[in-house]
């Protein structure tokens, strides 16, 4: 799954360290995420969301279905 | 920097503490039990041949704890490597055990416990490198 992690972050000069704490994970965890490499569970999808204060629509983006 | 309030940082903090202590203990209470045993008799020798099991204990409790304590991500890696570790000792132990019916001698059980602790750590670096 794609995301606008790295984007929305950069608009908001957050580190990934800042934006892990905002959330409450390790930084590995938004590393993984922002490479599309993990995609997140719900709650973790929703308190991102909240803390860009945008749906989660926006930030990540389903790959099509084949 | 991640702040103190982030609880999976806390619990990596924790978890690296708490093991390396339960580490450092059965290091401390092999020895000592090793050397009692020497000095008792009777059914005393099979309590303190026994004793090491306690800081074992405590190793588990912390992986157990991290567990419940860390992020989604780092507990599904440590989940997984478990798991890849877990199954790949059964697999070398069912080989091993049909070999010894041909033949092979008989090993000691310790073998199974430092094959799953290799793999453990051998399947923790490939998972883990996954997500990078």
């Amino acid at each position: 799954m794609k995301n606008r992690l790295r984007i929305l972050r950069a608009e908001l000069d957050w580190s990934q360290a800042e934006l892990a704490d905002r959330v409450g994970v390790a930084r590995q965890t938004i590393i993984a995420l922002e490479a599309g490499k993990y995609a997140p569970s719900l709650p973790l999808a929703f308190k991102l969301s909240r803390a860009f204060s945008k749906p989660v629509e926006e930030i990540f983006i389903p790959e099509p279905f084949d | 920097m991640e702040s103190h309030s982030n609880p999976a940082v806390n619990a990596c903090r924790c978890y690296y503490w708490h093991f390396g202590a339960s580490i450092s203990a059965y290091v401390i209470v092999i020895f000592f039990s090793r050397w009692l045993w020497h000095s008792v008799n009777g059914p005393w020798r099979t309590v303190v041949a026994l004793l090491p099991i306690i800081p074992v204990i405590f190793i588990f409790a912390s992986v157990v704890r991290f567990l419940l304590a860390t992020d989604e991500l780092q507990r599904q890696i440590v989940v997984n490597s478990l798991a890849l570790a877990g199954g790949a000792t059964a697999l070398l132990a069912v080989t091993y055990g049909l070999l010894e019916c041909d033949g092979l001698p008989r090993l000691s059980a310790w073998w199974t416990y430092a094959v799953f602790m290799s793999s453990w750590i051998v399947a923790a670096y490939f998972v883990r490198r996954r997500y990078q």
